[in-house]
């Protein structure tokens, strides 16, 4: 499934030649396993516990004790998540948010990337400083949230794509790539009257397509975990994102209290006796909602995250 | 005598050239204007650092007042509680995080079973693919009053154990913020240097082997000599950082009870400029916390380039 390229070389962790492992190596080799199995735990338990959890009687929850597997099983959480108005819409939003933030921020890194790419275009070390100076200096958050407030950002959706459009290391990423595409491919298509738009278009991004398929996961991981914009620019909750539900969840006790009676409406509509859902329970359901998409793609694509990371951090 | 034509000629080629590049221009020109509006523009907004910015009079009625803000901020109590709560944190993690992701990358190094490495390190990524917010939660409840942790402590030392709600105690924040912070990040962190230990040359081992190293020698005189390069460089990046706090991580983990005592220099500026409005003191704040650390990444580097050689620029 995944593949890593750092285990070529793997001198020092094989005994040499005709050589048994000493003892002393062998009680490290006992010592290390073990120290690895108990590091795992550690980083999966707290999560495989709230999967629990959000699968467990939310009753039954309050009881305690719930460790990795639900003592009672049930959907109604995550019943309870997909049929409130608030979780839906926070899900469209995010949704919505992923695919638009990271189209136009494919198109417009890819772009600059492109043009930079090209040795013979005149002023390009002069762009490539212009777009390196944020790297190392940023107005704060203060004029930031101004700017954006003069600019009509605030409470819109756009404030939440037009902010990530470009990526400095990103650029250089797919720059990188792109200056291994021999440029005898061009030459015979401008020959052919095809101008650099169509060339761009036509002949590279279908080449580059493993670049972009790497800059375009890390860009919807940003857009998808991104909460603290919804926090500093947006108020309005027709906005509110999925992560930032778990944040409201965490900190405001009056979400609990609206969604209840959200719910006792809902059962005096029905005329039924509606399940109470613990803010435990509702808790775990958001979080899972909210992170499974990524937790069960990322073990798959490791290689390109890991790829994205080396290539940036050789280059620069 | 012939400067001028051929000055002349240069500019009509170079002339030509941009016509004909006339679409790249046009290909990078969304990165620039994005630059220019989303990066300069604020930049620029700095100004209101030195007003007393009013939101409605904007920037230029606003009235100017010169250095004000800046010796006002050290007044403030909560600030220099925020300034040493930050060096305090960020101190943390980099002499104690720091090299625990290089032991944590060494013994991954160090396991034979090819599988078994490969699964170690990716349930290791797991957290670094949450969100900060995610993992809090995650955080919250596990250490909460009825949380895992709780029921471990109550079945380790008895049923009478009385159940502590760690996350509301001031004096537990630093350790939650530390741990959480090496939950999330240890395991990605190790790539850059298995990455590194891949690159070193072979034939060094070897020859270190003949010379009767054993496996720990080999660690010791071969691996880390061979990563610390790497070691600097990624030392350096984070010390810049030094007067940074993790906002997304601060603002996650605080609650009402812990809040006062754990705010950071980021979280401070977000209190006064965004809830309280007022803009041109958090300005500052955040200018001279940018300008600071910008001295100490230089400085930094410097040191680090008269002493070893390895420097970020």
């Amino acid at each position: 499934m995944s593949g890593n390229e750092q285990e070529t070389a793997n001198y020092s962790s094989s005994p040499s030649r005709g050589r048994r492992w000493k003892t002393s190596e062998r009680v490290f080799n006992v010592f290390n396993i073990t120290l690895m199995i108990l590091l795992c735990i550690i980083f999966i338990y707290p999560y495989v516990n709230q999967l629990a959890v959000s699968l467990n009687d939310s009753n039954d929850t309050a009881l305690g004790g719930i460790t990795v597997y639900p003592r009672v099983i049930t959907f109604e959480n995550y019943n309870m998540v997909f049929s409130n108005s608030m979780f839906t819409s926070a899900l469209f939003v995010s949704v919505v948010r992923v695919i638009v933030g990271c189209l136009s921020g494919l198109f417009v890194t890819y772009s600059a990337a492109y043009a930079l790419s090209k040795q013979s275009l005149p002023g390009r070390a002069f762009f490539t400083t212009v777009l390196l100076i944020p790297m190392f200096v940023s107005g704060g958050m203060i004029p930031t949230f101004i700017l954006y407030r003069m600019m009509g950002l605030m409470n819109k959706f756009p404030v939440y794509i037009l902010p990530y459009l470009f990526g400095f290391y990103n650029m250089i990423i797919i720059r990188t790539f792109l200056r291994t595409i021999p440029e005898s491919l061009e030459e015979s298509a401008m020959l052919d009257g095809a101008n650099s738009v169509d060339i761009m278009f036509r002949i590279y991004v279908p080449l580059s397509m493993p670049v972009i398929a790497t800059i375009a996961l890390w860009m919807a991981v940003f857009h998808w975990n991104d909460w603290t914009s919804t926090l500093l620019y947006v108020q309005s909750k027709s906005l509110h994102t999925l992560q930032f539900m778990m944040y409201r969840l965490l900190k405001e006790s009056e979400v609990m209290m609206q969604i209840a009676a959200d719910r006792a409406r809902q059962g005096l509509a029905s005329g039924e006796d509606v399940p109470k859902i613990t803010p435990e329970s509702l808790k775990a359901a958001t979080l899972m909602v909210s992170t499974i998409p990524i937790v069960v793609v990322y073990p798959f694509l490791q290689k390109y995250f890991v790829k994205g990371i080396m290539i940036g951090a050789i280059k620069e | 005598m012939s400067a001028t034509p051929s000055k002349y000629m240069n500019r009509r080629k170079l002339m030509i050239r941009i016509r004909q590049h006339a679409l790249y221009y046009v290909l990078i020109g969304f990165a620039l204007v994005w630059t220019l509006v989303f990066q300069f523009l604020p930049m620029a907004g700095i100004v209101m650092a030195f007003q007393d910015f009013d939101i409605i009079k904007g920037f230029r009625g606003s009235p100017w007042v010169g250095f004000k803000h800046f010796i006002e901020m050290f007044r403030i109590d909560p600030l220099r509680r925020a300034i040493v709560n930050t060096i305090y944190y960020s101190v943390l993690k980099l002499f104690f995080a720091f090299p625990l992701t290089i032991i944590f990358a060494l013994l991954l190094n160090e396991l034979t079973n090819m599988t078994f490495k490969r699964i170690v390190q990716t349930v290791s990524y797991l957290p670094y693919f949450l969100s900060w917010i995610a993992v809090v939660s995650l955080f919250y409840s596990f250490f909460e009053l009825y949380g895992p942790l709780n029921d471990l402590r109550l079945r380790l030392f008895g049923p009478d154990t009385p159940r502590v709600n760690i996350l509301m105690e001031p004096r537990y924040f630093t350790g939650i913020m530390f741990w959480s912070h090496v939950y999330k990040e240890i395991g990605w962190g190790t790539i850059i240097y298995l990455a590194a230990i891949s690159g070193i040359d072979g034939q060094l081992y070897e020859a270190a082997v003949v010379d009767g190293c054993g496996r720990f020698r080999l660690v010791l005189h071969i691996t880390l000599p061979g990563i610390m390069p790497t070691i600097v460089i990624l030392f350096i990046m984070q010390a810049g950082g030094l007067l940074n706090a993790n906002f997304e991580q601060i603002i996650g983990l605080q609650n009402l009870y812990t809040r006062e005592s754990s705010e950071v220099i980021n979280t401070i500026v977000y209190r006064y400029g965004l809830q309280q409005g007022k803009f041109s003191l958090a300005t500052a704040f955040g200018l001279t916390q940018g300008v600071v650390s910008f001295i100490i990444m230089f400085v930094v580097n410097r040191i680090s380039k008269s002493l070893s050689g390895v420097g970020v620029w």
